[in-house]
């Protein structure tokens, strides 16, 4: 540290890294000249597990379920990248039933995720109320989801090969009315994002990526998107039932905090309407294809559009009963460069608000911040940061 | 078709760094590439605007099979054909480009004794990332990447202890 020459500013701000409902809990250490951020740097892994070595000892169909459980809330699509992943490996065809049923529910966990987004980042902003509704309403997402499913989350919709259930008509109804209920709600909401004045004061013009520098930090996503880069895997690569089921790229060109909100929430419009168009036309047919336990050697990549962005998956069979090698990339690892490169330039204040922006699951809990001073060490929870985060823009 | 233009497009930017043919895969193309052309190579793509880095792979490939300690039962009858048949330890890094449809993979093979790669950050700032979980879960060196702190693994954990090398055995605790 320079304290010699400049013994009043530069002090760094370490954030995180615990956040319990988190698979990526970040750990940043934000400098700060005076109120100023002027560097981040991030340091990830404190839930690593292992799962890429941990499915190396498994057989291709178990592989499935530890995979599921690297995301919580957008478990359907690690179980869908790899499924269609092993499928491209055996050369099967999935039934189109089943595909349908995998973007159904697919489209179901972004319209939670989203809402549950939405929440999030509201609540970093200080606007509780809208945390409070948006969560309500995300649980019908929920409930739907266990009713069809068994389970609030990690789904476990897939098997190799197909889903492991079907959609009957009391399903399909209990689906379409929550929809019908939720889409009113996200016209409103999308309102309120562009129309009020508090919120306004927090994401407009704030955290703003540029089309370019969202393509050189190799953004994904909803990220991506909200500045004007039109990527999604759903229309760029269609996989699943895609290809009989298409979806429009939303995109935004303000590249803001701001910008973030509206897609999500027009994303929303767009699942709603895949949802219904799915439950209208479900193709007849079988629900799976048999895969045999052990595959051919070889390699292959798949690629889906989670709730995040793109989820790449590579995997290796050697031609045993276990996979050789399964990589996978998730997308919040390709958004982070985005906070660290937006961050600079912005008020310690907006850190909160930037982070949460490209929704890497930053919810709950509070979490350990610690303010350096010249040796000094003062602790601050999440809580309090996110607190003066909101006292500053009173 | 579009995917096609997209892989004639990615082998013409990639021709001049090519070592030997290219490789056409269900989801796009490969290329192998030596290591010292890997900054080259990946600035032909980005010059010429094709697509995004999405992902860095690595995999190891250790030789000879019969040598190493109790492989698993069923998890190494039959390796896939490896390019020019190594006879040695060897890791390999793929860089995986996307556009569109079209995977690009770039393919870096290093010998264990001496498992470095150059970094690509100059051309593509991001890579950090990529490149700091290659070096702490492979023990490939990244030369002249930026940043080397530990991204992933915990603080205590042991050096060059690699642990998506197959060497590496996970204890059942």
């Amino acid at each position: 540290m320079d304290t010699q020459q400049e013994p009043r500013k530069t002090f760094v701000v370490p954030i995180g890294p615990q956040h319990p409902a988190l698979k990526e809990p970040g750990h940043f250490e934000i400098t700060v000249d005076g109120e100023i951020v002027t560097a981040a740097t991030v340091r990830l892994g404190y839930v690593h597990r292992g799962i890429e070595k941990g499915v190396e000892g498994q057989n291709w169909a178990q592989a499935m379920y530890m995979l599921e459980r690297i995301c919580g809330i957008c478990s359907h699509v690690h179980a869908t990248a790899y499924a269609l992943g092993v499928e491209a490996l055996a050369g099967v065809q999935v039934p189109p039933r089943a595909q349908a049923i995998r973007v159904l529910v697919a489209e179901l966990e972004r319209v939670h995720s989203h809402l549950l987004w939405l929440g999030v980042a509201a609540h970093e902003g200080g606007f509780d109320t809208l945390f409070m509704y948006s969560w309500r309403d995300r649980e019908l997402i929920m409930d739907v989801l266990e009713g069809l499913t068994g389970n609030r989350v990690n789904y476990s919709c897939n098997v190799l090969g197909g889903v492991k259930f079907d959609v009957d008509q009391k399903q399909s109804d209990a689906i379409r009315s929550a929809i019908d209920f939720l889409e009113p709600r996200t016209h409103h909401y999308l309102k309120i994002v562009t129309t009020d004045e508090t919120l306004i004061g927090r994401t407009r013009n704030v955290g703003t990526l540029t089309a370019e520098e969202a393509e050189r930090l190799g953004a994904v996503g909803p990220t991506a998107r909200a500045s004007g880069v039109a990527r999604d895997i759903r229309v760029d690569s269609p996989y699943a039932g895609y290809p009989s089921f298409p979806v429009k790229t939303i995109t935004a060109a303000a590249g803001d905090l701001e910008a973030k909100f509206i897609v999500r929430l027009e994303e929303l419009f767009e699942s709603y309407r895949v949802i219904r168009e799915i439950l209208d036309n479900l193709p007849p047919g079988d629900l799976s294809v048999r895969v045999k336990p052990r595959l051919p050697a070889g390699e292959t990549v798949s690629r889906v559009e989670a709730p995040r962005g793109e989820l790449l998956y590579y995997l290796r069979s050697a031609g045993g009963p276990n996979p050789d090698r399964v990589k996978v990339r998730t997308p919040s690892l390709c958004n982070w460069g985005t906070v660290l490169a937006t961050a600079a330039g912005h008020k310690l204040a907006d850190v909160p608000m930037l982070i949460a922006g490209i929704d890497p699951c930053f919810s709950c809990n509070d979490r350990l911040v610690t303010i350096r001073r010249r040796g000094d060490a003062e602790t601050w929870t999440w809580a309090r940061l996110r607190q003066y985060g909101i006292e500053y823009y009173r | 078709m579009a995917a096609e233009k997209l892989i004639v497009a990615a082998e013409t930017a990639l021709k001049p760094f090519a070592v030997g043919a290219f490789t056409r895969t269900p989801v796009g193309v490969e290329a192998v590439v030596k290591r010292e052309d890997l900054p080259a190579a990946v600035k032909a793509l980005v010059d010429a605007r094709w697509g995004y880095l999405s992902a860095i792979t690595g995999l190891d490939h250790p030789w000879p099979k019969a040598a190493k300690p109790a492989p698993k039962p069923g998890e190494t009858s039959a390796e896939p054909a490896e390019p020019a048949g190594p006879t040695e330890d060897r890791l390999e890094a793929l860089y995986q480009f996307v556009n569109g449809p079209v995977v690009a993979t770039l393919r870096v093979s290093v010998a264990y004794h001496d498992a470095a790669v150059p970094t690509i950050c100059p051309v593509i700032p991001s890579a950090t990332l990529y490149e700091r979980e290659l070096q702490e879960m492979f023990g490939i060196v990244v030369q002249g990447t930026p940043e080397t702190s530990r991204l992933l693994l915990p603080d205590d954990w042991p050096d060059h202890v690699y642990p998506l090398r197959k060497a590496y055995k996970v204890s059942k605790a």
